[in-house]
């Protein structure tokens, strides 16, 4: 009987992405909901009290729920998703076939990132109407938009193995979302916010995905893209780094 | 414990404290495991068994001693168990989002095997496990048993070396527990698959098992080949007796039965019994009766 070598990175990752995929089976309605309902009433909520404030307030609205939904639903998607897998006994699964952790962190990501996509258009278009902000999407959209949403992947996965029970790993998860958007100017100007608020918020990686995609949606391009997309790619190597190191799928 | 040069895995002082309790849930369990050898892990609900194995395949971390595969620790290389065991957990609603076919056909090519190899295993699986009627089926939507089986088909995906099974025919109707026990022993004298498995089914197990190891509150009540073991009870008998239950026999006294069901006693007896028993019972209030040697499950229910 032969004993196989595990396969190459890739393939494990496309083998990986198109299980977690498989999830639309059963999650579609929910990633519908949570993914286009809850940030329209976010914008129109929050647009009917910016209104008076002029274009760059409503901008803030339309570009902070577009990341309370990439970032924070998605970190929020995969903590509910790991600590599923844990509880389900999935993980052990997983754990007991020859592939890497934090390839199938980034598998479950992307799977979850296609999924969400559909409502990300619907957000942004119903938003922009809504909000009635004039639209200059540019190509590097492409390469930012799944930057925004990969930073705190691997922090979901970890915080959902890490805890007890899922209900535990949801509760520290919407308390990271909400001290993260509270810093920093992503669902308001920087104006309104005290000094120390928008200095705070340079430690947040909201605030440089709403810097990056308030410049590819609205325009226009500056030189803070690069540092905003660096910092936000800097987030994300760390984040699978220490997946990688500190998440161990074994029980205590 | 013997010493068997050739083990797969060498359990050695193994203890296992959970955080917050005082008991261990194993308690210094040593033994060997050799190549191609059918391994069964007998024991009472909560003695430690499932314990036991989640540290054997590195998914849970012993307090105390160590497990080695292949002469190494299994914590030292996070893919030394992946590579070489095919594990069955207990909990069977793993692969929800899944179909059956999927399940097995990724399972496979996540094991190292190419693509056309994963789809030939796939089919393979299919076949020796029944499951080709509920192929398109989504695991989520099947019952207890097919889930089981399911489980049992993606462990042995990609044909690893040895199979660590967690009580692997829970909910099954009988005939289906007799064919996955046919299915190992084949399985285990065409390949040389090492198997280890956890269960209660003594009585069906006894026909594969080669050596056996009871648990008892956490500890290795007992370990060796069920003949060796059988012949600490070889003085002991099984006398089964089948009457209406409204007309019990009656017994000498000192014996005491132990009941079955309605109807249906079993009653232990010495060698040196035997003939004073049968001669004191009204055979004519006996539906029927057998005489047998002791078993596996009386060796169970003896060391626990």
């Amino acid at each position: 009987m032969k004993t196989r070598l595990p396969l190459p990175l890739h393939l494990q990752f496309w083998d990986l992405f198109l299980i977690e995929l498989s999830n639309w089976r059963w999650g579609w309605r929910n990633l519908a909901l949570t993914g286009t309902v809850l940030p329209m009433f976010g914008i129109l909520l929050l647009g009917s009290f910016a209104r008076e404030l002029g274009a760059s307030a409503l901008s803030f609205v339309l570009v902070g729920n577009l990341v309370m939904a990439l970032l924070f639903e998605h970190m929020g998607k995969l903590i509910s998703h790991f600590a599923y897998l844990k509880t389900a006994g999935s993980l052990d699964y997983f754990a007991t076939l020859p592939i890497r952790k934090a390839v199938l962190i980034l598998a479950a990501s992307s799977a979850f990132f296609i999924l969400f996509l559909p409502s990300l258009f619907v957000v942004l278009l119903g938003g922009a109407w809504l909000l009635r902000l004039e639209l200059h999407v540019h190509q590097l959209a492409l390469i930012v938009i799944p930057l925004c949403a990969l930073p705190l992947a691997g922090i979901g996965a970890l915080i959902g193995v890490s805890f007890r029970t899922p209900e535990e790993a949801s509760a520290v998860g919407r308390l990271l979302t909400i001290l993260m958007l509270t810093i920093g100017p992503v669902l308001i100007p920087p104006e309104r916010l005290p000094d120390w608020l928008v200095w705070l918020g340079f430690l947040s990686p909201a605030t440089y995905a709403a810097s990056a995609l308030r410049q590819v949606i609205l325009g226009p391009l500056s030189f803070r893209l690069l540092l905003d997309t660096t910092v936000l790619s800097g987030c994300i190597l760390i984040g699978f780094w220490m997946v990688d190191r500190k998440m161990d799928w074994r029980g205590n | 414990m013997t010493d068997r040069s050739s083990s797969v895995f060498s359990v050695s002082s193994l203890t296992k404290l959970y955080p917050g309790t005082n008991t261990p849930a194993n308690d210094g369990i040593s033994f060997n495991v050799v190549e191609g050898e059918i391994f069964g892990l007998l024991g009472d609900n909560g003695a430690g068994k499932s314990t036991l194995v989640k540290q054997m395949v590195n998914l849970l971390q012993p307090t105390r001693g160590t497990v080695k595969l292949y002469g190494r620790p299994v914590q030292e290389d996070p893919l030394l168990v992946p590579r070489h065991v095919g594990y069955m957990p207990q909990a069977a609603r793993t692969l929800n989002s899944l179909t059956v076919s999927e399940a097995l056909y990724f399972t496979s090519h996540l094991r190292g095997c190419n693509r056309r190899e994963a789809s030939r295993e796939r089919e393979r699986l299919l076949q020796l496990w029944d499951l080709h009627a509920i192929r398109t089926a989504q695991c989520s939507r099947l019952s207890g048993g097919q889930q089981r089986l399911l489980q049992l088909a993606a462990a042995m995906a990609g044909q690893p070396p040895i199979l660590i099974l967690d009580e692997p025919t829970n909910e099954l109707a009988p005939q289906r527990r007799r064919h996955v026990w046919q299915t190992l022993r084949a399985e285990n004298r065409e390949k040389g698959t090492t198997i280890i498995f956890i269960t209660h089914d003594a009585i069906e197990a006894e026909k594969i098992i080669q050596q056996v190891g009871i648990l008892h509150k956490g500890r290795l009540a007992a370990l060796g080949k069920p003949s060796t073991l059988k012949k600490r009870l070889s003085r002991e008998l099984r006398l089964e007796l089948r009457f209406q239950p409204e007309s019990p026999p009656n017994l000498p006294i000192g014996l005491r039965p132990q009941k079955l069901a309605k109807g249906h006693w079993l009653v232990r007896l010495d060698q040196n019994q035997v003939d004073a028993t049968l001669s004191a019972i009204d055979l004519a209030r006996i539906d029927d009766f057998q005489l047998s040697s002791a078993t596996l499950e009386d060796l169970y229910l003896h060391y626990t």
